[in-house]
């Protein structure tokens, strides 16, 4: 038995006991409520007992992350999970990106929230609480059993963060785990660099929330078809429909400017499998909502909305599936490896299961009898416009699952080779359709319109987005039909619900909620647009010559390389990269943008410094630079750098030696200076070099000017000493450059002469990449107006609902 | 004909549509040998880089052809071209997986996407980061 030295292991064991208390504890929630799980708002000793073990589950889990925390915080790598994803150099502030990059992090980053709604749902959904709290309840056995970490029957249930690293099955036999004394040694594995980001801080947190918020429409949808309460379900599931899809779409969007921000791939939606997997739960959740609303007004399209509140949720789980399953494989950047296939999958068909039977069996009745509804009537265009919605979440869910696919049918399908040009053929129309929607069904009645007024109501904002859409087209010289069609439908939707706004509703914020979500909207549609749709390369390769090839249709021409203090053109700009400094781990290549003013001179106008984060371990990151203008932001990134000999050490050491046959009278170019050879010295003073009476020696005289005209002069000499020759060589140490005089062939009357330039005089070049996004901030813009609509909206139903006995 | 059964058909109809579009947009896993028979259609191939051949990236000329030889899972070799700057810390790459189509024994890749290891557990890879790189055309 060999004892360790310096471990904390109580913190461990009170962690295990704690995931065991917390899933046992859930699933005796499970049971009472499902005692307790009459629409009675009677508070029965059934229900007193499912909340006792709801709470003492949700303490549980919060001991469970609070210990967790406390192990990350105190650089614990006893543990496995605290060694996989941080390190003692990571900064604190990225203490809770380590927290949930794993799997199990982010597994109770999500139940912490279910913990949350959870626990305000038992006080605010009265006689459903049963109900509603069974399926939280059952949720979070699910969760929970995937912490467990036990083997029964040699099946893995659950990865358990409190693993010891010595213990970890990656670690068996390797030779630090019989050490005790191996705590001394050992250093984390650090964060991976692409998430050492804030945004990284904010943008999991806030999709986990979307994604437990989908949880509560989903258990009201179960209660409903389970005691057949077809209508009431409605009233309270609403406003947490729109919470969730406040939430979830801000989470969603903050993946895009992380993207932007952070990544270098130029863009801020580029259809990865986990964008998409995060971005289908909105869409089928917008849809419920839409669904419900008309089903409150007019009783109507209740099939469709008790389909789509059940599969939000459910497309949430099928999300997890993908991303934690590993099933993505190599078409994802950012998946988890190791994963838990199999519990996911029983996880995923259970819901489903559960889903289906309800909806096929209970709901089903529905589907069939339908009455028509009038064409000119607001729920029929919300009708239409949530069938889009499915389209659209349909076929992204499609070209995402091609690896599940390949799986079920045993197909050889790799993702599309385009992948942005596959998703907009289908997206584009589709969202061309979604925003004209959105513009005219504010204007809409339910039941019946009349189709003058209305038809008077919409003139103004349709004529003025006809004007918008010559303006912007002529501006921006956008010359592709449907960028046109649908630069002219989201300013449609833009315009008129901002007319809604204002005559309508006449300016009310409190009652103007949904109006101003629709304009968030169609900003965000507008911003993406413009911005995506019309981004201008400026770095484009002007004097080179394809030199390669002569596929002239696949030519690529977006990047640029820039010596260390050459200046090209990227229109409207000149761009100089003036230095490189290096900060920690940090890369900083600093490039100043230049315009030409009236005097023809050069005048700076801002600078950029886009980086390399160096990391051993992960592979090193080039992170962009953006100069942000109200109508324009000029985005800058590093492609490709020479990274090696970066520390001052190997810096301050020469390169490979070069020898050249030179005459006297000839130049030739440094990389900071002109060379010159200038002349023989014959009269060289053999003892203050400490050479032999009998050497010859000869020197050459050389001279090295800079750009900037300074001038400095270096004097190699060569030794004859019997048959050897040698050299004396001479550095000039401000340009970091050294000679040598080698021989002299007499025949081509030539010298030979070494040069060794300073490693840090080579490689001080990048490769680099400079796109204009134009109007990007109104995609900011509307993510905040959107999302700022959507809560006023939730607010003032969350207010309604007080009034009402539910 | 009710207005519901004009939207069910076109609902099913776009439904086939979106399924098409996935198979005809789908790339095909494969080797350098079968990609050959498969001229014009888009191939993703996994190997690895052979670090043996020649690496060439030669910016002053052009930073935006990049070129290196990968051996495919069935041990056949191809020069793999790409428009486009090379990756950062492409020697270490570990696994090659390239998207593109073979024209004349050569493999013109549009899309690269390698994982690198992780230096710890003494190289055994099964850490891995992933890069992508894209040419845009």
């Amino acid at each position: 038995m060999i004892e360790y030295v310096g471990e904390n292991l109580l913190a461990g064991q009170v962690g295990d006991f704690l995931i065991v208390l917390s899933f046992v504890s859930s699933l005796l929630a499970v049971f009472f409520y499902f005692f307790g799980s009459d629409l009675n708002p009677e508070l029965n000793s059934w229900k007193r007992f499912g909340r006792f073990f709801y709470r003492l589950h949700s303490f549980a889990l919060l001991g469970i992350i609070g210990i967790l925390f406390y192990l990350i915080y105190t650089h614990s790598f006893e543990y496995y999970y605290v060694w996989r994803h941080s390190s003692t150099a990571l900064p604190t502030r990225y203490i809770l990106s380590c927290f949930w990059e794993g799997q199990e992090g982010s597994t109770m980053l999500w139940a912490f929230w279910n913990v949350v709604l959870g626990n305000i749902l038992i006080f605010t959904s009265k006689r459903w609480e049963g109900m509603v709290m069974m399926v939280f309840a059952s949720v979070q056995a699910f969760l929970g059993a995937m912490l467990l970490g036990i083997y029964p029957f040699d099946i893995q249930v659950g990865s358990n963060p409190f693993i010891l690293l010595r213990e970890h099955p990656d670690m068996i036999n390797l030779p630090f785990t019989t050490n005790p004394n191996y705590l001394n040694f050992v250093e984390g594995n650090g964060l991976n660099p692409l998430l050492q980001n804030y945004w990284m801080t904010i943008h999991p947190p806030t999709v986990f929330f979307g994604f437990a918020t989908t949880l509560i429409p989903f258990a009201y949808a179960i209660a409903a078809l389970w005691k057949k309460e077809y209508q009431a379900w409605i009233r309270p599931a609403l406003p947490w429909t729109y919470f969730g899809i406040a939430i979830l779409g801000l989470g969603v969007l903050m993946g895009g400017a992380w993207a932007y921000e952070a990544l270098s791939f130029g863009g801020f939606w580029a259809w990865d499998p986990v964008e998409n997997s995060s971005l289908v739960p909105w869409l089928i959740l917008v849809g419920a909502g839409h669904l419900m609303l008309i089903n409150r007004n007019k009783m109507r399209s209740m099939f469709s909305a008790f389909a789509l509140s059940l599969f939000a949720f459910l497309l949430v789980v099928y999300s997890t599936y993908l991303t934690k399953s590993g099933i993505l494989g190599e078409t994802s950047v950012h998946s988890f490896a190791d994963g838990l296939p199999g519990q996911l999958i029983i996880f995923l068909l259970f819901y489903l299961g559960l889903g289906l039977y309800f909806l096929i069996f209970r709901a089903g009745k529905f589907l069939i009898k339908s009455e028509e509804d009038a064409f000119w009537s607001r729920e029929f265009w919300i009708f239409l416009g949530s069938l889009v919605l499915v389209i659209s979440a349909f076929q992204i869910t499609l070209s995402t699952s091609i690896p599940v696919i390949n799986e079920l049918f045993n197909t050889n399908m790799a993702p599309p080779a385009k992948p942005i040009e596959h998703y907009n053929s289908w997206q584009l129309p589709l969202t061309v359709l979604i925003t004209l929607f959105i513009a005219v069904s504010q204007f809409l009645k339910y039941k019946k319109t009349d189709v003058k007024k209305f038809a008077k109501q919409i003139t103004p904002s349709l004529i003025l987005s006809v004007a918008g859409t010559i303006l912007f087209t002529y501006l921006l010289q956008i010359d592709k039909f449907f960028i046109n069609l649908l630069l002219f439908t989201s300013l449609f939707a833009v315009l008129a619900n901002l007319d809604y706004f204002i005559r309508m509703v006449k300016g009310n914020v409190k009652k103007g909620g949904s109006a101003l979500a629709h304009v968030g909207f169609g900003l965000v549609i507008l911003g993406a647009l413009l911005s995506a749709g019309n981004q201008k390369i400026i770095s484009k390769n002007r004097s080179q010559i394809n030199i390669n090839f002569d596929n002239d249709k696949d030519a690529n021409n977006e990047n640029v390389m820039l010596l260390k203090g050459d200046t090209i053109l990227m229109d409207p700009y000149y761009v100089t990269y003036t230095n490189r400094s290096i900060d920690d781990k940090f890369v900083y290549y600093n490039m100043d943008y230049l315009k030409v003013n009236s005097q023809g001179k050069y005048e700076k106008q801002f600078s950029l410094s886009p980086y390399i984060q160096l990391n051993q371990q992960m592979g090193n990151v080039p992170e962009p630079s953006t100069k942000h203008f109200w109508d324009r932001d000029i985005f800058t990134h590093i492609t490709f750098a020479d990274l090696e000999n970066l520390d001052s050490m190997s810096m301050e050491q020469y390169g490979e030696p070069d020898t050249l046959k030179l005459q006297i009278g000839d130049s030739l170019f440094t990389s900071n200076a002109i060379v010159q050879l200038m002349d023989f010295d014959r009269n060289v003073n053999i003892d203050s070099l400490g050479l032999e009476e009998s050497d010859v020696a000869l020197g050459v005289k050389i001279r090295a000017k800079t750009l900037e005209g300074e001038r400095y002069f270096a004097n190699p000499i060569m030794v004859l000493r019997g048959n050897r020759v040698f050299s004396i060589d001479d550095e000039i140490a401000d340009l970091g450059v050294k000679f040598g005089f080698m021989g002299i062939d007499p025949e081509a009357e030539k010298l030979s002469i070494l040069i060794e330039e300073k490693n840090k005089n080579a490689g001080d070049f990048v490769i680099m990449q400079a796109i204009v996004f134009p109007y990007i901030n109104v995609l900011w813009i509307g993510c905040i107006v959107m999302t700022l609509g959507t809560l006023v909206a939730v607010w003032t139903r969350f207010k309604q609902k007080s009034n009402v006995k539910i | 004909m009710k207005k519901t059964h004009i939207i069910a058909i076109v609902m099913i109809a776009v439904a086939i549509g979106a399924i098409i579009s996935m198979v005809s947009d789908a790339a095909t896993y494969a080797d350098f040998n079968t990609a050959e028979q498969l001229a014009g259609k888009q191939i993703q191939v996994v190997g690895q880089l052979n670090k043996e051949k020649e690496i060439s990236y030669q910016p002053e000329q052009d930073a935006n052809s990049f070129s290196f030889f990968m051996v495919d899972n069935s041990g056949a070799e191809r020069k793999v071209i790409f428009n486009g700057a090379k990756p950062q810390d492409f020697e270490r790459s570990e696994q090659v997986v390239v998207t593109g189509s073979v024209e004349g024994g050569q493999f013109y890749a549009d899309k690269i996407l390698m994982k690198c290891p992780s230096k710890y557990n003494d190289g055994q890879a099964d850490e891995l980061t992933e890069i992508t790189a894209e040419s845009k055309s």
